[in-house]
């Protein structure tokens, strides 16, 4: 069975009422009685004690011989006793005042108590002992006065009542209403922390101890819930970043993998066309060298000669790329000294529209490269910036600095940048995907084989650097390569020798 | 005379280099792998022996180590045109030419020479390993 349940005021309220209902009505009856009871003993009392004295006057000389001094004490008793029937009753005669109600008939019996014989009238029979005479004094009093008088004092009371009873239920809704509103506040956040917001203090300004102490309990609760929601979070983010770096870092690998077999294969094959090259060069020089210089398909010999070293060449190219970088003798240069030398021969190559710059930081360390190679690896990027910028005005820039607590790998190490970037036309993400793959171009045929690029990436393989892209269609494309700081490689070496 | 030997499993690397050195006035005699090649020693006495590193079976670098051991005053080149043993035996760190014949004069070629190379450069290696004046 579902439990009905008001809200605190009109709980408290409803009892206040309900107690009030069983307890005003007894109270009522209570006072009731105390006030009739006092008021009937007050008339009682007065009647009694005003009969007495009128009594003693009839006792006083010859009071009941005289006809006109009875008279007068009984109207006396109408008059200013608050009587409504006086009589003097003797054996054989009975005196009454004229000034009393005449449809009063004579008391049943002497003394009866207030409020009997339903006349409204109180009687009271006096004897009189005087001399020879043997009388009854025998006074009526009007109840209605006192009846009066009581009636009002009830309703007086019951106004009174009234009044407390509204009173007490107007101060039990003030008084549930102030106790009920820390309650709503504390109702109000637990409810805003349910439902997920846990930055609302609970704030409850209260002065009773009880509702205090809970509210303090219930901060020091969310206190505690924050820091866990908190930790929560920030293991939940830690959780995701990690997860960004595992893919980033599974991208790198997928990209490095296939870049591998495509070297793997570029190197089986451009060691298939070395062997294919040997008797073409040989056999054709050779031809060439037996025939008479004025046998006229000389030319196209040597046009067979020339297309086989090109195809030497492009094999070359493809074997940097699959690193057979044969010639590389790594030693500690000065990079500024190759973006010196590339800058020297690449001003004489690029058409007036495109503006060279350098950014050459300072403080430089030397890394571990060849001299050559770097030269060669520049003049690679160059070539590519400034023909992303063809046919346009464009600013190529050529930047070096050192990055001494740069992020690697999750860990800090010092590198040397080295950054090419153009103003040109930029390449979308597809194109930046297969940028180092050989043989890959976004060229018209025969303005390139495509190899620039994978020769690139050789090289910087060769040197244990490592290269990235930024491009964006239409802005410009940044290749940066990291070379490691050979404050690390030497101690890398320190700690291999050491090892060994 | 002098005699050179040529080996390699390729007919037509076999074949121009054996031309090329019989135009200049050598006794050369070729063999397509490295058992044949030392068989042949074994037969003919031999001045150079010029040899290709990447063969099957037997490769470059061993039969100069066998040449070296059995005939120790036979002049050695070795010839390479890079590459790798094939995909399934790639090892990063051994796949370059240099590292071939690096290793190749490590194991006593007396002078290497890369694949594809021209008439000239061919007659000059044979020419510098053998002592010009010794044809």
């Amino acid at each position: 069975m579902a439990q009905l349940r008001a809200t605190f005021w009109i709980y408290i309220t409803a009892w206040v009422v309900v107690v009030h209902l069983v307890l005003l009505p007894a109270l009522y009856f209570g006072m009731g009685y105390v006030i009739r009871e006092s008021h009937e003993d007050l008339f009682i009392e007065h009647a009694r004690t005003f009969s007495r004295v009128l009594a003693d006057e009839f006792e006083v000389g010859v009071a009941l011989d005289s006809q006109t001094r009875i008279e007068d004490l009984l109207d006396f008793a109408i008059t200013h006793g608050g009587a409504r029937y006086a009589e003097l009753y003797e054996k054989g005669r009975s005196i009454r005042s004229l000034y009393g109600s005449s449809e009063i008939k004579t008391p049943r019996s002497s003394d009866l108590s207030f409020g009997q014989g339903g006349d409204g009238i109180y009687f009271v029979v006096r004897p009189i002992e005087h001399g020879r005479h043997h009388a009854e004094l025998r006074l009526g009093f009007d109840e209605q006065p006192t009846q009066e008088r009581i009636r009002l004092a009830l309703t007086r009371m019951i106004w009174l009542l009234a009044g407390y009873l509204v009173s007490a239920i107007a101060i039990a809704i003030i008084l549930s209403h102030r106790l009920s509103r820390p309650i709503h506040r504390l109702q109000a956040v637990s409810r805003a922390i349910s439902s997920g917001d846990y930055t609302r203090a609970l704030n409850v300004n209260t002065g009773i101890r009880e509702l205090h102490e809970l509210a303090v309990d219930l901060e020091a609760m969310r206190h505690e819930l924050v820091g866990v929601n908190d930790r929560l979070e920030a293991k939940i983010k830690e959780k995701e970043i990690s997860e960004v770096r595992r893919e980033e870092l599974q991208k790198q690998l997928r990209h490095r993998q296939r870049l591998e077999t495509v070297g793997t294969l570029a190197s089986g094959i451009a060691h298939e066309i070395n062997n294919v090259l040997v008797p073409i060069i040989l056999f054709t020089d050779t031809a060439l060298q037996d025939l008479p210089p004025s046998w006229a398909p000389r030319a196209n010999l040597q046009r067979v000669l020339a297309a086989a070293r090109r195809a030497k060449d492009v094999v070359k190219k493809i074997l940097t790329f699959s690193r057979e970088l044969g010639d590389a003798k790594l030693a500690l240069i000065d990079l500024r000294e190759v973006v010196a030398e590339a800058l020297h021969l690449f001003s004489v190559l690029v058409p007036p529209t495109v503006e060279i710059q350098t950014e050459i930081g300072e403080s430089l360390p030397l890394v571990r490269a060849d001299t050559t190679l770097a030269a060669h690896l520049l003049m690679n990027l160059c070539t590519n910036a400034y023909q992303a910028m063809e046919g346009a005005k464009g600013v190529l820039t050529i930047g070096l600095s050192y990055q001494g607590h740069a992020e690697a790998g999750g860990m800090s190490q010092p590198r040397v940048e080295l950054w090419v970037r153009d103003t040109g036309r930029g390449m979308d993400s597809a194109t930046v995907e297969r940028i180092f793959e050989p043989f890959f171009t976004t060229r018209s045929v025969g303005q390139g084989a495509g190899l620039g690029l994978s020769v690139v990436h050789g090289i910087v393989e060769s040197f244990g650097a490592s290269i990235t892209v930024e491009s964006k269609l239409g802005v410009g494309t940044t290749f940066r390569i990291f070379f490691p700081s050979t404050a690390r490689l030497e101690a890398i070496e320190d700690f291999a020798v050491s090892v060994v | 005379m002098q005699h050179i030997l040529v080996v390699d499993d390729e007919p037509d690397v076999r074949d121009s280099v054996k031309y090329v050195l019989d135009r200049a006035g050598y006794s050369v005699r070729t063999a397509e792998s490295a058992v044949d090649a030392l068989a042949e020693l074994a037969r003919n006495p031999t001045d150079l022996v010029i040899t290709d590193i990447i063969m099957p079976q037997i490769n470059g670098v061993e039969a100069i180590e066998s040449i070296r051991r059995a005939f120790p005053s036979v002049r050695i080149i070795a010839i390479s045109g890079g590459g790798n043993f094939g995909v399934t035996d790639y090892q990063p760190s051994a796949i370059t030419t240099t590292a071939y014949l690096a290793s190749a004069e490590k194991a006593g070629a007396n002078l290497v020479l890369t694949k594809p190379f021209e008439t000239f450069e061919l007659i000059q290696s044979v020419e510098q390993v053998l002592g010009v004046g010794h044809a």
